[in-house]
């Protein structure tokens, strides 16, 4: 099950993010990744991964994961049709039968967005800071 | 009452594992090792071709392999007999190999004075499609007793490959596998993929497996020559 080694590098990712924000008290609220239908990711079994592994990093415990499944697109071999690759038609375009050529979407495995959390308190602080 | 800081900067999530994979290829490319990632589901014969392919080398290379198993050292000790210099990972828990665990091994003696390195990695056709090790070529085997239906339930593994190897030919006879049906599959997966129809056991396809190894390992080092030589112009 190599969704827990995929659910322990989005929370790399997370942990990452928090550090560069340098206060002790932000919190992950929400992590966004995309994921293309042509990589080898279950989104059940990645959540089911991301929520027992979040327990073990005070600061993720209330972060919630929320996934984007892009369909694949893809054109075609022989006359660069664009279509949708489906395995009940053992991926052939449906025009003129050919294979995929190259896929245009459906390869991603993304963190697109980090909601922090920071308190108000030290948020004021910082600004102070700053200016 | 709290703030919220939105993140918003694109970060692939395996970007960490392609790191290690970038270091680890550039550090094959210094020393000239020509690397290939051997996968396939467990038992496809994998251990069985390597080694066929270590008894029939003749000297040319030096090779040394890397064994990735979950548990237990059979394979290694299978290719130990062959005379070639083998590691083993156990991966425990993980069902495949990831870059940091070459990483690790980058300095070991046998890994440096070979040439050729054939990574071994853990039987499955899912999860070591997703992590690339630094590798140059990588070899996705096929046994006919698997079925010819593969190429569609898994079709990552098959798209990001350069060779597939249709293994235990030998035993045509005694299953219902179409060689032409499962070329068929793998080339809509894959256009530019080789599909070879080999048995390790008789020998049967296997010098052109052979010959394709021997014309892969003269061809990554004449490419890592030009971009030596580039280098060298630049400077």
């Amino acid at each position: 099950m190599h969704e827990a080694a995929i659910a322990q590098s989005i929370i790399d990712i997370v942990l990452r993010r928090l550090a560069s924000i340098r206060s002790d008290n932000a919190k992950a609220q929400r992590v966004s990744v995309i994921l293309g239908e042509f990589r080898n990711v279950e989104p059940e079994s990645l959540a089911f991964a991301f929520e027992n592994m979040r327990e073990f990093y005070p600061e993720l415990t209330e972060c919630r994961l929320d996934m984007e499944t892009i369909s694949a697109q893809a054109k075609c071999q022989k006359a660069q049709h664009l279509y949708h690759p489906e395995p009940t038609s053992f991926y052939l375009c449906p025009i003129c039968e050919s294979g995929i050529g190259c896929l245009i979407r459906g390869e991603e495995m993304d963190v697109v967005n980090v909601v922090i959390e920071i308190p108000k308190a030290e948020e004021e602080k910082r600004h102070a800071r700053i200016g | 009452m709290h703030e919220s800081a939105d993140e918003h900067a694109l970060e692939r999530i395996l970007g960490k594992n392609d790191e290690m994979a970038d270091h680890n290829r550039e550090h094959f490319r210094r020393s000239k090792t020509c690397v290939f990632n051997v996968m396939s589901a467990p038992g496809a014969g994998k251990t069985t071709v390597l080694e066929w392919t270590f008894r029939n080398l003749d000297g040319k290379f030096k090779p040394c392999v890397i064994e990735g198993d979950m548990v237990g050292n059979l394979d290694a000790d299978r290719i130990a007999k062959t005379g070639t210099p083998v590691y083993q990972i156990s991966t425990g828990r993980s069902c495949h190999l990831d870059a940091q665990m070459i990483t690790r091994l980058l300095h070991s003696e046998s890994v440096e004075k070979s040439d050729t390195i054939f990574i071994e990695n853990v039987g499955n056709l899912v999860c070591p499609a997703e992590f690339p090790l630094g590798e140059y070529k990588r070899i996705v085997l096929l046994s006919i007793t698997e079925g010819d239906d593969k190429p569609i339930k898994y079709p990552v593994i098959f798209r990001n490959c350069d060779l597939v190897l249709l293994t235990k030919c030998d035993l045509m006879e005694h299953v219902d596998f179409s060689l032409e049906e499962a070329e068929k599959r793998i080339l809509a997966i894959n256009p530019n993929v080789l599909v070879m129809h080999v048995s390790a056991k008789t020998g049967y396809g296997m010098e052109k497996w052979l010959a394709w190894i021997v014309r892969q390992i003269s061809e990554y080092q004449s490419e890592i020559k030009k971009i030596a030589h580039v280098h060298h112009s630049a400077h």
